[in-house]
């Protein structure tokens, strides 16, 4: 979330598409309802009616993958109606940049595609130069053709009210509706969740919700706010802490095979990035990381820079033969993967699988699957018992980037120990293994520091994850940093080897040598906008709403009628607020460039519109970037694909009817795509209020089962009375790759739609269910496809083709 | 809790398709009342956060003598002031549930029974594992065009999970996993 929970109580309207809030994310509510006791709009868009629609002052119907269609042509009205706010368009975003004149759209396809390859010469997406100073020139006025504005307003004219009503089946007055419901009332925030993130077109959807945000001028205020309620408990914490092959550190990206060096990464990853890294890298080797030895960069795995290093490519190399050992904490593929046949064939190829869990799993038990042969299956298994939370102690971070402290309140039960306590434990007896060695392969392990003291281990952990002073600093306001004491902040740390942090966005949660996580102030909130400064710690910095900078004008004051968060303060000559300022450098006024970057982390510093291919060249080390900015790899602008699996043509280019960066099938034979003429219907797949993904923990709580006691399939009324279905039949559902008979639910909540002059059926199940635990049932995701976003590496769980028929035998009861 | 869980369920079920259930959250003072009439006289208290979705809603564990005997929403936090949703609210059960795994487990290839093992076995047999694969299937350099790269690193082992740890857990995991050369490591972001 670029904001956080209580903050939803600041927003005057919400957008919440991709989402079922009300019972995926519960304690939302809380604050969304007293916003909208305040007046606030709820603006509701799902191809399924549920909690969240019902408590909705707006609810659009939309088919599942149409989102870009609808959004397009939300950002269109904005545009052509000038409802955007045209001064902090022109002050924190790029849109007065001039773009490159090759940059194009053809049929659906940018410029610099190669089909073969199923990719895109990004060079072309680029801004235009001034050759001296290698900055992006600038347009005097919006009205320039050549600026990133004017591109972005043609990009999206072709994304009419008409034309999304189309595709998406909302209506064209219900678009125009919300577009200027949701512009006219401000600030506005957005809520989104799985339901845009899964598909073929995840992150462009989210750039949509970037867009829109942007020309509002809705980032960094309280109440707006592009915010992503996140699946699972630490799923943002992972995150942080780079367990995602692409990232160490904290977001900074992991090394490929052609950075042999820390320079050679430096060109690609920019200056600013490096001193983050070597901060990472002192945390993790210690005094064997010098400036001499590249800060034991050699002792790093680099990456094949063309190869799937995601949960994906992990399947396909194990059923390739290729990854023989697999270690699952927590987590149960053998429900939550799409396309579950194909995982269990791949499992079923392991030399070993791990599973640390609390309960007896459908991924640990994969051999006792109904319908597999255990003989047959040669993979060796281990499970091993887990603590739970409140049984272990350590941090989480929530989806608002609150670190909270938790203490062990008991022991576990029987033989299961904390995860930290396992791994820590692994990781000693390899060594131990290894140890004598000179081979240069196992340095690593060697060279590492990792004597965690086995009382209070995650506190340790989480001081060296907030930084530690390891030489003598002096920063640049005199104030001298001793060695052993705890970094202050991300400000203190160096890029020469003085100091560490093992994720540097998380410096200085040790801050003044106390474990600010702990902090338990519920009380003060001098912002009265819910901020509890005191409460727990926030990343990074206890900042609560990201990108605040820009709540403010060129002179750094407070946009007029809005609520001031931070503000330039002339006469102590410091950035001020009731939150943490957003700004490279405190000290550093709205006069330099530093305090005119209102979004620091691009390399333009602003807020990027079309997301050009940009690198920020450094000032003081010629030839080497400062820092870049990251690019879709399947676009700078949003453009609209079908699903990989759709009932209907692609309306805006036939000829482009997928996202053309897509691969897929990848694995041939097991990925198959199924078409219209057999499997008719839409499904989409989500989760439920009583029960939590793969319900590994909730289908062993026998009251939640009671409320949820099976998997069903819900159908609209004329669909079902098509099929000569009563609500409690039960139905056989099947796509390309699987089936399962489950009960029908016939209801209003999903209707046939009109798409394209079409009739669409749409049809929803959870996806909870799996053969162990007390309430078993067939997964949905036998029926789901494993095509993956280009650049995330989300599955289209949300979107795929699905045929369903009574089976006979409930017919013949009846 | 003075509501009975009979009429628990009567109540968020009573509310049909409506949001009764999901909006339920026991409100901070009728927890406390309710858990008034539980002897908690010499409990100790200990907070922490749910472990379901990522709102993070605060929760006291109350415990006597090493046993946890009720588990509530935190009054005193900023997310869920006192409150909690069905899931949250049955947490519970999660500690005292008879069908938690208390055992290191083990299946041999081609079997089709669990048997028990000790940690030190169990943790042998991985840690030997790790070792076996890491040394057969290592890849010290790769070539790209002309030229040879120090790549340094294994592709046969694979991190999953994450999302269930804490941050502590998430760092030391990964760090693990680079360590031992792979960069399979990941968990349920993508998911
Ligand atoms: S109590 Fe409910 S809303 Fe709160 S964190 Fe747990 S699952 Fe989420």
């Amino acid at each position: 979330m670029t904001n956080h929970w209580a903050d939803l109580q600041n927003a005057k309207v919400f957008l919440i598409e991709g989402s079922n809030a009300a019972e995926n994310h519960v304690m939302s509510m809380k604050w969304i309802r007293k916003a909208q006791e305040k007046g606030a709009k709820i603006i509701h868009v799902d191809p399924r009616f549920n909690r969240t629609s019902s408590i909705a002052d707006i609810y659009a119907r939309i088919r599942p993958g149409a989102d870009i269609a609808f959004l397009g042509a939300v950002i269109n009205h904005v545009l052509q109606q000038g409802l955007y706010d045209a001064e902090y368009v022109k002050l924190h975003t790029n849109a007065l940049l001039l773009a490159k004149d090759e940059f194009a759209l053809e049929d659906g396809v940018f410029t610099g595609y190669h089909e073969d390859k199923h990719k895109y010469d990004t060079a072309s997406w680029a801004y235009d130069l001034d050759a001296a100073t290698q900055k992006p020139k600038k347009a005097a006025s919006l009205d320039d053709p050549r600026c990133v504005f004017s591109k972005l307003k043609a990009h999206f004219a072709r994304y009419t009210p008409e034309v999304a009503e189309e595709i998406s089946g909302v209506p064209a007055e219900q678009v125009k509706l919300i577009a200027e419901t949701f512009a006219n009332n401000r600030p506005g925030t957005i809520l989104y969740a799985l339901g845009m993130t899964q598909h073929t077109v995840g992150i462009q959807n989210i750039r949509c919700y970037g867009i829109l945000q942007l020309l509002l001028g809705n980032i960094g205020k309280a109440g707006g706010g592009v915010n992503a309620l996140r699946g699972e408990p630490n799923v943002q914490g992972a995150c942080d802490m780079s367990v995602l092959n692409g990232y160490m550190f904290g977001y900074i990206n992991a090394p490929n095979h052609n950075h042999p060096t820390l320079e050679a990464w430096t060109k690609d990853n920019g200056t600013f990035r490096r001193k983050f890294t070597v901060n990472g890298l002192k945390a993790w080797f210690g005094e064997n990381a010098t400036a001499e030895n590249d800060f034991g960069w050699r002792w790093l795995p680099k990456k094949n820079g063309a190869k799937d290093y995601t949960v994906f490519g992990m399947i396909d190399d194990a059923y390739a033969g290729k990854l023989k050992l697999l270690w699952a904490v927590g987590q149960n593929p053998m429900v939550t993967n799409p396309n579950l046949n194909y995982v269990h064939e791949a499992l079923s190829k392991l030399d070993m699988l791990v599973v640390q869990e609390l309960w007896d799993t459908e991924t640990a038990s994969f051999w006792q699957r109904p319908g597999a042969d255990p003989k047959a299956i040669k993979t060796e298994v281990l499970l091993l018992p887990a603590a739970y939370f409140m049984e272990k102690e350590g941090t989480i971070s929530g989806s608002g980037r609150l670190v909270q402290w938790r203490y062990a309140a008991v022991k576990p039960p029987g033989k299961a120990k904390a995860d930290l306590e396992i791994i820590d434990t692994v990781f000693r007896k390899v060594r131990d293994l290894y140890a004598g060695s000179t081979d240069p392969k196992d340095e690593p392990l060697a060279k590492a520091v990792w004597n965690y003291p086995a009382e209070h281990t995650a506190e340790a952990v989480l001081q060296e994850i907030g930084g530690r002073v390891l030489s003598e600093v002096t920063l640049p306001d005199g104030k001298v940093l001793k060695p052993g004491a705890f970094v202050g902040g991300i400000g203190q740390l160096q890029a020469d080897g003085s100091t560490s942090s093992g994720a540097w966005i998380y410096a200085g949660v040790f801050g003044g040598g106390k474990n600010l996580s702990k902090r338990r102030d519920a009380k003060t909130d001098p912002s009265g906008l819910g901020m509890f400064p005191g409460f727990a710690w926030t990343w990074p910095g206890n900042m609560k709403i990201l990108y605040n900078r820009a709540s403010c004008d060129a002179d750094g004051k407070p946009w007029p009628g809005t609520t001031p968060l931070v503000w330039w303060d002339a006469t102590e000559k410091k950035w001020k607020g009731v939150d943490t300022p957003d700004v490279p450098d405190a000290t550093k006024g709205p006069e330099t460039p530093e305090g005119q970057r209102a979004f620091r982390m691009n390399g333009e510093g602003i807020g990027r519109l079309m997301a050009a291919v940009y690198k920020d060249p450094d000032a003081k080390e010629k030839g080497l970037p400062r820092d870049g900015s990251y690019t879709p790899k399947d676009g700078p602008f949003p453009e609209f694909y079908e699903p990989i699996e759709s009932p209907v043509a692609n309306v805006l280019h036939p000829k482009a009817q997928h996202n053309p960066c897509v691969k897929y099938p990848r694995v041939p034979g097991k990925q198959p795509v199924g078409t219209a003429k057999d499997f008719p219907y839409v499904l989409m797949t989500s989760s439920i209020a009583e029960h939590w993904c793969a319900g590994s923990t909730t289908r062993n709580v026998p009251w939640l089962n009671e409320l949820q006691p099976e998997c069903v399939v819900e159908l609209p009324t004329q669909l079902a009375e098509k099929l000569r279905v009563k609500g409690g039949d039960k139905v056989r559902v099947s796509s390309a790759r699987g089936e399962m008979v489950v009960k029908a639910v016939v209801t209003k909540r999903m209707q046939v739609m009109k798409i394209a002059g079409q009739d669409v059926p749409v049809v929803w199940m959870p996806y909870n269910w799996g053969f162990k635990g007390l309430s078993t049932g067939p997964s949905t995701n036998v029926l789901t496809i494993d095509a993956v976003d280009p650049g995330a590496g989300t599955q289209e769980t949300k979107a795929c083709l699905v045929n369903v028929v009574p089976v006979e035998e409930a017919v013949a009861q009846r | 809790m003075s509501i009975s869980r009979r009429n628990w369920l009567k109540l968020t079920a009573g509310g049909g398709t409506g949001l009764a259930l999901a909006e339920l959250g026991f409100s901070a003072s009728k927890v406390q009342a309710a858990t008034g009439h539980l002897k908690l006289t010499g409990a100790k208290q200990f907070t922490t956060a749910c472990n379901f979705c990522s709102c993070g809603c605060g929760m006291v564990c109350n415990v006597v003598d090493g046993k946890l005997v009720n588990l509530e929403g935190d009054p005193d936090h900023v997310i869920n002031q006192g409150a909690l949703c069905s899931k949250g609210a049955a947490m519970q059960a999660t500690h005292e549930s008879d069908r938690r795994v208390k055992t290191p487990l083990y299946r041999a290839p081609g079997s089709d029974r669990w048997q028990e093992l000790s940690w030190e076995e169990a943790l042998e047999k991985l840690a030997r594992k790790v070792k076996d694969v890491r040394d057969s299937t290592w890849i010290a350099t790769e070539r790209d065009g002309d030229v040879e790269y120090p790549v340094n690193r294994t592709d046969a082992i694979g991190f999953l999970g994450g999302a269930q740890n804490t941050n502590e857990e998430c760092y030391l995991w990964n760090k693990m996993g680079r360590l031992f050369g792979t960069n399979f490591v990941e968990h349920q972001a993508r998911l």
